[in-house]
């Protein structure tokens, strides 16, 4: 194969891959800003609600026809998202806000010990496919290149949907509601914001993100209770590297070690296939000894 | 009630009941049957590991997501040597230097990621140290030549050559020929002696100058920093702590066992110690110990109930129920229901007694 189409190749193919990465690591830094916690259940979330769309749009493909059941199933699993997201926030994390930092990440971590137990319990733990458009092995052609039509999408839906997400938190109420919550709740509901209801929001708003991931995973790999272990590990290190802060440096954190360790792992002898995932540890260690608050994180000062 | 308390309190009491233990932890064995031998020996080898994950989370106050890669990797560190080494020249020595070596490089691991990781406040330890099973797994499998792969390391019947130059297959951890002991208990002893002198040093590590410093860097590092107790230093000597012990459970799994492989270092095991860690009791030593009971009984007594495809849920259950309900673990059960009773005689004269009391404890919240 010449040497250009497998770099164009390996390059759209990890920009898809890191868009997933983005859009759990957006989901992470949403929730972080509308409740002050890290949510490692987040991956969890999203296959809960890939699952539900699956079931819907397996259900009704019989009856409307695989188009709209398709369609049918991907809104169901994005509003029962927003519903479960509010209703976690509200039944269960609500209790935690004034505990300890440590005790609210140990929360999650039941929560997501919990939802992977339910998961398993209703889905069973094997492989099932996702009904969708397109699965991951059809590619078109330009130049020479095959590219696969799966990243192209991918990458598409997400960076529209992160797009649609930065038009709300600047341009509308509510998202103007959104932020003076995450700036300062005591301040904001002394101005008559619904502190509570907006940080259901921000949970429902990150729920519905990873989901959307979560079915773009599904449409090429299948679903599996674990489907997003290892995204999660990925998200973080994009969360780390960008910056709790930063909802688009975590964004160029995801992109960008999706790309260097995909590179890394084909053109470094070295590393190699195997390997290529130390490459993002690596990278988190780099940024954490030269600028610990993230490449685009602020320093935040604490006065006594 | 106060008799009771002030007899606990005790100082000569307490050390008759630590004796007491020693002695029932070291008749035991001989008279109890195979399988409560071997799995005392597992809660022993668990509760060396969650004391560590406790002297980091429930001391210190930070989370540690990657307690099972340290717990591998000391199995690595224990388990190689010894199948390199046991037999020859260096015979018995083989076992020491699989202990110190399963002490030392988890050790350094530790602070290494420790230095770097404890850099960033709050919550990116937890988000550094996921990472490190889900990249050990990996490692492990590619190095299989050390490691054995998927296949494991096993010196169960391991061959080495005899004085007399002929070979022979043996087990490095079989009771030694006079002692008249089973294999199960010749292991369980040097289990539990490992594991009392853990839990003497962690008791002590907890109890002195580093413990009122890790408590203090806990509650508020900067009131600590304040004091000249560096949250940083701190936080690095806890982590590392907690590596070292999770490489020595490491050990006493191989000696338990005879055997590891990469799922040793898998990331749901670092979530069950976490959740061991709660439902034993953050920051107790009794509650390290009810950590590991709950961490080895659980599956189990699931499967014999036919209930074991609901034992993740019910693990996140109970985790969240005991982080709603009893914060400090099972440990803190018996002042519980003391404070319960207590509440329930005073309420039962003045009315407004358990409501000042809920009073109080939301404003010290």
């Amino acid at each position: 194969m010449n040497p250009f189409a497998e770099f164009a190749q390996l390059f759209i193919d990890a920009l898809a891959q890191g868009s997933l990465y983005a859009a759990l690591a957006l989901a992470i830094v949403l929730v972080n800003q509308a409740t002050g916690l890290v949510n490692f259940a987040q991956g969890g979330m999203a296959v809960l609600g890939s699952y539900i769309g699956m079931t819907i749009g397996n259900a009704f493909i019989p009856s409307v026809g695989w188009v709209p059941g398709i369609i049918l199933g991907i809104v169901f699993a994005l509003a029962a998202s927003v519903v479960l997201g509010g209703v976690i926030e509200r039944f269960v994390m609500r209790r935690f806000e004034r505990a300890e930092e440590d005790t609210k990440v140990v929360a999650t971590i039941g929560l997501f010990t919990l939802l992977g137990g339910l998961i398993g319990l209703i889905w069973g733990f094997r492989p099932t496919p996702y009904p969708f458009f397109i699965g991951g092995s059809e590619s078109f052609w330009i130049g020479g290149v095959a590219i696969s039509v799966w990243s192209v999408v991918t990458f598409l839906v997400i960076i529209a949907l992160m797009i649609v997400l930065q038009i709300l938190f600047r341009g509308t109420k509510l998202g103007l509601g959104l932020r003076a919550v995450a700036d300062n709740a005591s301040s904001a509901a002394l101005s008559g914001i619904r502190v509570g209801g907006m940080r259901m929001i921000g949970w429902g708003l990150a729920a519905a993100l990873g989901t959307a991931a979560g079915i773009l995973l599904a449409a090429k790999s299948g679903l599996s209770p674990n489907n997003f272990d290892g995204i999660l590990v990925y998200a973080l290190a994009a969360v780390v590297i960008g910056g709790l802060d930063s909802p688009i440096g975590v964004v160029v954190a995801a992109l960008g070690m999706s790309v260097l360790e995909s590179l890394a792992g084909r053109y470094v002898e070295f590393i190699g296939h195997d390997l290529k995932v130390v490459v993002p540890f690596l990278l988190i260690f780099l940024v954490l000894i030269i600028r610990p608050q993230g490449l685009f994180g602020r320093r935040t000062v604490v006065r006594v | 009630m106060n008799a009771i308390s002030n007899w606990s309190a005790n100082r000569g009491v307490r050390l008759g009941a630590v004796l007491l233990l020693l002695v029932v932890l070291g008749v035991f064995p001989l008279l109890a049957q195979d399988y409560v031998v071997t799995t005392v020996s597992h809660i022993a080898l668990v509760a060396v590991a969650i004391l560590g994950l406790n002297i980091v989370m429930g001391y210190t106050g930070q989370v540690s997501l990657g307690h099972s890669f340290f717990v591998g990797v000391g199995a690595y560190a224990a388990i190689i040597p010894i199948r390199d080494l046991w037999g020859g020249p260096l015979a018995e020595g083989a076992i020491v230097l699989g202990f110190l070596l399963s002490a030392l490089i988890p050790g350094v691991l530790g602070l290494l990621v420790a230095l770097v990781a404890v850099r960033l406040r709050g919550l990116a330890l937890a988000m550094v140290t996921i990472a490190l099973p889900m990249i050990g797994l990996p490692l492990a499998q590619r190095f299989s030549e050390f490691t054995g792969g998927n296949e494991g390391v096993s010196i169960r019947r391991l061959s080495y050559v005899g004085s007399d130059g002929e070979t022979y297959r043996g087990n490095p951890f079989a009771a030694p020929a006079g002692s008249g002991l089973a294999n199960d208990q010749w292991q369980y002893y040097i289990i539990i002696a490992i594991t009392v002198a853990c839990f003497v040093l962690g008791y002590f590590l907890v109890r002195g100058k580093y413990g009122r410093a890790f408590a203090i860097v806990k509650s508020n590092e900067a009131i600590a920093s304040s004091m000249g107790i560096s949250p940083y230093r701190y936080k690095v000597l806890a982590f590392t702590t907690a590596a070292i012990f999770g490489g020595i459970s490491g050990f006493l799994l191989v000696v338990w066992n005879q055997f590891t492989s990469s799922e040793t270092l898998a990331f749901h095991h670092s979530i069950a110690y976490v959740i061991a860690t709660i439902v034993g009791g953050a920051g107790s030593i009794i509650g390290s110990i009810l950590g590991a009971v709950f961490y080895v009984v659980v599956d189990p007594v699931m499967n014999g109930l036919q209930l074991s495809i609901y034992s993740a849920i019910v693990q996140g259950v109970v985790i969240l129920l005991i982080l709603f309900l009893l914060p400090g673990g099972l440990a803190s059960l018996p002042r519980a229901i003391r404070r319960l009773v207590r509440r329930g005689r005073t309420g039962r004269h003045a009315d407004a007694g358990p409501e000042a009391g809920s009073a109080s404890v939301t404003t010290k919240q």
